[in-house]
């Protein structure tokens, strides 16, 4: 099966986008679980909050959903994709489907702010044409339309995590998962930030958003996953950052 | 490539010094076949006749060993000939013509001369000569024996040729070990922008392909570097080369203008070989995609 044909599968198998976690354990050897026993859903569209203290397991939840780990048991779909056990050929195919945004940006240095959005189109095989015509109207969308020639260094830390969240974006996926998207973040920034977020997920788009900031949790009202101990604590529509 | 300028610089040089002992195997051997050649053709039998032979009888010898394939010239030289040329040839050696002139009359008979296509073949042509039909005419055969320069000739150009194989073997072998460094670092400096490669989604190839292409270009260049260093080399050396194997048919330019493809082609593939081979490995051992 061409490449192709494989993109166009995996898109067909997540286009609902739900992603499912059954009862879901990661384990670190020697015996450290990340994650005992973890079920939960979230449905096409949902903006949702994973929170809980350093060493809970939220991370862990992130890094299983694009597959850069893998699990121990249980099973995990995307849409009717069973990711548990992907193929490691499928992986990049995976990757193409959802957007993913960090603490600490993982921008090129080397690259101008168009240029590493414009990599994501690039090692997918996209068009120069087609990136030419995409990115400049992602780097729109967050904010950054006049900025796209610039180096990180040379942007502001909101600005690359915009850059950031425009690489996510340029694939189109249907879920963005987002690890402490504002971990290095002044507050004012950091609000802007899950704004985007908050707009992105107004199209349509689910957002899983790793965070252990109690206010960001708090302001947004939207349902939010509480971990300890590598198990799901609460899980709360419109929730709230719980201590632990 | 540029961003690791140093290691590149020393993964060429070590590359360009495997050529280096490769084109010396490659025009020793060339000089070493033209000598072998050219000892090889100076190779002769002469086949000496009893004073009782006939002209005709020698005739008909010639004509025999003329339809043997083998056998490449033979020439007729008249007893009256193979005097005077003996007496030119030893014409400052007073004692050899006192002792020519005691003999009465002409010591030496008709002759036949005969060269071959192949020096190995020169026993098979002699053995042919002991026919019951000629052999009671022929009074002796000599034997121009090159057999032993040539022996020390083709023995010391293949020692010479094995040191330099062994050579080009070490430094294949430095090169491999450079390679596989190379790319170690090259993985290692560019571990986060691999990372973010495979965060958005590229496939293995497109992490791989950079450090593939890396080790071509690498022999690209090398041999590039290497052709441009025969060119020189040879433009300058040949007219003493020539020189020095006077009368032996020896070319270098000439050759290497005939076999530029196939032999600058060879080394470019072994040289890609190696740095595929290598990096390939190295990407297994350190590159996780």
């Amino acid at each position: 099966m061409t490449e192709g044909a494989i993109n166009e599968r995996v898109a067909r198998a997540i286009i609902l986008c739900m992603i499912t976690f059954k009862n879901v354990t990661k384990e670190y050897p020697p015996k450290t679980h990340a994650l005992a026993g973890v079920s939960f859903r979230i449905e096409a569209g949902e903006f949702v909050s994973i929170t809980g203290q350093s060493g809970s397991g939220k991370s862990t939840i992130a890094k299983l959903i694009f597959a850069e780990e893998k699990l121990t048991s249980g099973h995990i779909h995307i849409g009717d994709w069973d990711i548990s056990n992907v193929r490691h050929s499928d992986i990049p195919i995976l990757r193409r489907q959802i957007g993913v945004v960090f603490q600490d940006f993982k921008l090129l240095p080397k690259k101008t702010a168009f240029e590493n959005v414009a990599f994501a189109l690039e090692v997918a095989g996209e068009s120069n044409k087609r990136i030419r015509e995409v990115v400049p109207h992602v780097l729109k969308i967050v904010g950054l339309g006049e900025k796209g020639g610039r180096y990180p260094r040379q942007l502001s830390g909101g600005e690359q995590q915009r850059v950031s969240i425009a690489r996510a974006l340029v694939h189109r996926p249907k879920i963005i998962v987002a690890d402490e998207p504002t971990g290095n973040l002044d507050a004012i920034t950091a609000r802007e930030i899950i704004e985007l977020f908050t707009r992105i997920n107004d199209f349509g788009t689910t957002i899983v958003l790793v965070t252990h900031d109690r206010d960001i949790v708090n302001g947004l009202h939207r349902r939010v996953i509480t971990l300890r101990d590598g198990k799901v604590a609460s899980d709360a529509e419109k929730g709230k950052y719980l201590l632990a | 490539m540029m961003r690791n300028f140093w290691l590149s610089f020393v993964t060429v040089s070590v590359f360009v010094l495997t050529l280096v002992t490769i084109n010396s195997v490659i025009i020793l051997n060339v000089l070493a076949n033209a000598s072998v050649k050219s000892v090889e053709g100076r190779v002769q039998v002469t086949v000496y006749f009893t004073s009782d032979s006939s002209e005709g009888t020698v005739k008909n010898v010639q004509g025999y060993l003329l339809g043997l394939s083998q056998v490449k010239e033979v020439s007729y030289v008249k007893a009256e000939e193979a005097l005077a040329t003996f007496q030119i040839i030893h014409q400052n050696d007073p004692v050899i013509l006192a002792a020519l002139d005691e003999v009465n009359g002409n010591p030496f008979g008709q002759a036949l001369k005969i060269r071959a296509y192949n020096a190995s073949d020169f026993p098979f042509i002699l053995e042919a000569l002991e026919t019951p039909e000629y052999k009671p005419f022929i009074k002796e055969k000599n034997y121009d024996n090159y057999e032993s320069a040539l022996k020390v000739l083709s023995d010391f150009s293949e020692k010479v040729r094995l040191g330099f194989l062994i050579l080009a073997l070490f430094f294949g072998f430095i090169a491999v070990l450079i390679v596989f460094n190379t790319i170690r670092v090259a993985i290692y400096v560019h571990r986060e922008e691999i990372g973010i490669m495979k965060l958005v989604g590229a496939n293995d190839w497109f992490v791989r392909g950079p450090f593939l292409c890396e080790s071509i270009f690498y022999a690209l260049i090398a041999t590039g570097i290497m052709a441009g260093i025969i060119a020189a080399t040879l433009s300058f050396a040949n007219p003493y080369i020539v020189a020095f194997f006077q009368g032996v048919d020896v070319d270098l330019v000439a050759y290497y203008s005939a076999n530029a493809v196939p032999l600058f082609g060879a080394q470019f593939g072994i040289l890609a070989f190696l740095g595929l081979g290598t990096t390939a490995f190295a990407m297994r051992r350190y590159l996780r995609v």
